[in-house]
């Protein structure tokens, strides 16, 4: 595998660098976490990410699997449409916001606004998540595995959202639904792809009240 | 303000068809899409049956055969009984009814201080002679990014159209402003609702995907627009255009985000946008993604990363505070910046953050030229004054300000055909252009309607060029503050203009007048709204 040494490089120099890089081989980037927006628009190859990731990493991803050894900084996986994202340690504020599809797997914990705005992406928390975590989802999964903070899937639109503990507050719009023979498959198939060592049936399902919540 | 009860329906039941001859007309209640007029299916009388949901878009009034009907504002209301015309009493009967508060499209309705209290000065025998309009040369051309990318925008005009999202405007209405700017060499934008697929080569002057046949020269761009919704956004997506806009405020409603009712989430919508059929698709009203100046300059750095540092990259505000937020938007590595004011419009919004919050356009151009002046970059970083533009006349006090360009958006409504009824939020635009219902949309013809556009492109184009060359400039880039007086003391107040008769600006704006800047930073003193940033100057930098 071949490594680029991003110490003291700029983002332009690492992303071109990796970008001619990635030709049918996976690349790993190690002493980058001082670079936000690693990776950012990819739309295929594997990363490896020795050590931790700063901030955007995987932006705009669109076919790329990343893989980060440590820990990743603060929106993680943003506006990704396609790939994988997985991170060994913890995320911090916003992990994969605004993403319309792919999938995002947090071994750590993650931050608060994991997820908000998600519109189609698989995301994967296998421990805690902060406050407002899945807030305006309109489609997708989010899997909680540990528990959650306040306002958890606030603004629910559409989309289903998984908790394995407890909640601080459960989010408006949000209804309780009991998991269906269909959820405890998907679920299950998830935890067998990604090695998650957790029991699918003691998750709680939490759905939309409706789809139009603001205005009549 | 005025959103229900604003309007009176008349009907002359002595040409009325239908009143000489019940069931055989009744083409009012067919083509209002408010609900105004009610056809008895018994008697087959038609009926006026609810004068308050008349918006005054007329189109009932155009299509009656009998040319019956008159819609009149009710106007005499606000006269007589002002505060309480009859529009704020039925809006208070209607929040008293629902619980509900008014929603409506377009800008501020009213008078506000704007550009019509701003005349020009023409050139004589003191000052450098007018130019020819007629037989001489104007340089218009406006280059966006012409140091920091390798494929900087070169407007033909100062123009472009302000963004404007498929969703908010019908996908007929995108492609009209896409050929328009293909016709006169200026900028469309996708505005945030993701991109209708043909904006791509429509608005290079295509008119067909793989562009072999250019029909409308010179050709023009696209400005694909990075939003808090993030509707129908990848990578494909930024890379479509020739521009991304970093849209951070609006001017009609500055500090929410876009709002797009269920009555417009139509499929076709809900595709690009995620949403589901019929829900609101409504913006968060900042970045989820941002939490602070530094987080946003780390996303201008990816945005030209994943554009591999060709196109520009573009900042949209609201009006709140233009000095310190034109300032921000230079720090964040801005090649252009637009400042919407507070007349700017929208397709949806709360009517009092329409109507009662933001600055108007005028007073924010001069702060944002001071911040650009005070980091060096005025007429490098382009700015690009919205809200309110309606012909070459504002354009051109807007320039002679200091801006670079202006924007069009609901003055290119209004070429499109718009009446404006300030209803666009309801979906059901009799002329196509904010609807997304089949039979609406079919009455806009994207070539037609683009036609128009163009045409008042260059009537506007002519307007600046008379207005620049009598008053004795060869480039629109060359204009300045001189070139203006105020005819009021408040505008002069507002703008540090030459008060007409006194031929300086107020005492305020001399140098030395006030004292020195605040430096508590705690906003109470600072000039400008910047509170006390390091980089900026005192009020008497400013030029007059």
């Amino acid at each position: 595998m071949k490594t680029i040494d991003a110490k003291a490089k700029g983002l332009k120099a690492v992303n071109s660098t990796l970008k001619k890089l990635l030709n049918g081989q996976p690349v790993a980037v190690k002493n980058a976490s001082h670079l936000h927006g690693l990776g950012a628009g990819l739309k295929h190859g594997e990363v490896v990410i020795n050590g931790s990731a700063g901030d955007y990493l995987g932006v705009l991803n669109s076919g790329a699997t990343i893989k980060v050894i440590r820990n990743a900084g603060k929106y993680v996986a943003d506006n990704m449409t396609a790939g994988t994202v997985i991170v060994e340690g913890s995320t911090e504020y916003g992990a994969a916001q605004y993403c319309y599809g792919g999938a995002v797997v947090v071994r750590g914990d993650a931050g608060d606004f994991t997820a908000t705005m998600n519109k189609g992406a698989t995301v994967i928390v296998c421990g805690d998540v902060g406050d407002e975590a899945g807030t305006y989802m309109l489609k997708g999964d989010l899997i909680v595995v540990g528990d959650a903070g306040k306002d958890f899937a606030n603004y629910l639109i559409r989309g289903s959202v998984y908790l394995g503990g407890k909640w601080k507050s459960l989010g408006h719009n949000t209804q309780v639904e009991p998991l269906t023979d269909e959820d405890i498959a998907k679920l299950r198939a998830y935890f067998e792809k990604y090695e998650i060592d957790a029991d699918p049936t003691v998750f709680k399902k939490i759905v939309a009240a409706s789809e139009k919540p603001f205005y009549n | 303000m005025a959103a229900i009860g604003a309007f009176c329906v008349s009907v002359n039941r002595e040409i009325c068809i239908n009143a000489r001859m019940p069931g055989k007309c009744a083409t009012c209640a067919e083509v209002c899409p408010h609900g105004v007029y009610a056809l008895d299916p018994i008697t087959g009388e038609m009926n006026v049956q609810n004068f308050n949901a008349c918006v005054g878009c007329r189109i009932c009034a155009e299509f009656c055969p009998a040319n019956a009907i008159r819609i009149n504002p009710a106007e005499s209301e606000y006269v007589s009984r002002y505060p309480w015309t009859l529009a704020a009493v039925e809006e208070i009967h209607y929040k008293a009814q629902t619980g509900e508060y008014m929603l409506r499209g377009f800008g501020t309705i009213g008078p506000t201080p704007n550009f019509d209290t701003i005349t020009v000065v023409p050139s004589q025998i003191a000052s450098a002679a007018p130019l020819d309009k007629y037989r001489e040369e104007c340089d218009m051309e406006v280059v966006i990014g012409e140091d920091t990318c390798d494929k900087p925008i070169r407007l033909k005009a100062p123009f472009v159209w302000a963004a404007m999202s498929f969703g908010a405007l019908s996908k007929e209405a995108k492609m009209a402003l896409a050929i328009a700017a293909a016709q006169t060499g200026i900028a469309t934008n996708t505005g945030e609702g993701g991109l209708v697929p043909e904006e791509a080569w429509l608005s290079r002057g295509y008119t067909d995907k793989e562009r072999t046949r250019k029909k409308w020269e010179p050709g023009g761009y696209l400005i694909v627009q990075w939003s808090t919704g993030r509707w129908g956004v990848s990578v494909d997506y930024v890379n479509a255009g020739d521009a991304v806009e970093v849209k951070i405020g609006q001017g009609a409603k500055p500090g929410m985000g876009g709002h797009l009712l269920g009555a417009k989430v139509t499929e076709d919508v809900s595709r690009v946008r995620g949403v589901p059929v019929g829900s609101d698709a409504l913006s968060p009203c900042r970045y989820y993604d941002v939490q602070s100046l530094e987080d946003m300059k780390h996303m201008v750095a990816f945005l030209r990363d994943v554009t591999d540092y060709q196109f520009p990259i573009l900042f949209k505000l609201g009006p709140s505070r233009p000095y310190a937020d034109v300032a921000a938007c230079i720090e964040a590595g801005a090649d252009a910046i637009s400042i919407d004011g507070l007349m700017g419009g929208t397709g949806c919004s709360p009517d009092i953050v329409t109507q009662g919050v933001g600055i108007p356009t005028i007073a924010c151009i001069p702060p944002a030229v001071q911040a650009l002046k005070d980091c060096g970059v005025h007429h490098k970083v382009k700015l690009i004054a919205l809200g309110g533009i309606r012909n070459g006349l504002d354009t051109f006090k807007a320039m002679a300000l200091g801006a670079d360009a202006v924007g069009f958006g609901s003055a290119a409504e209004i070429a499109m055909g718009c009446r404006v009824c300030y209803a666009c939020q309801k979906g059901n635009c009799p002329y196509g252009i904010t609807s997304q219902k089949p039979e609406m949309r079919a009455r806009l013809d994207p070539v037609e309607a683009g036609k128009r556009l163009a045409n008042f492109i260059h009537a506007c184009t002519e307007e600046l060029k008379i207005l620049t060359m009598l008053s004795g400039h060869r480039r629109t880039a060359d204009l300045s503050p001189e070139d203006l007086r105020a005819m009021d003391l408040n505008t002069a107040a507002i703008t540090g203009l030459k008060l007409i008769g006194y031929e300086r600006p107020l005492a305020m704006w001399e140098p030395d007048y006030l004292p020195v800047v605040d430096v508590s930073g705690d906003g109470r003193h600072g000039r400008n709204g910047h509170n006390g940033r390091k980089k900026v100057g005192a009020r008497n930098k400013r030029s007059s």
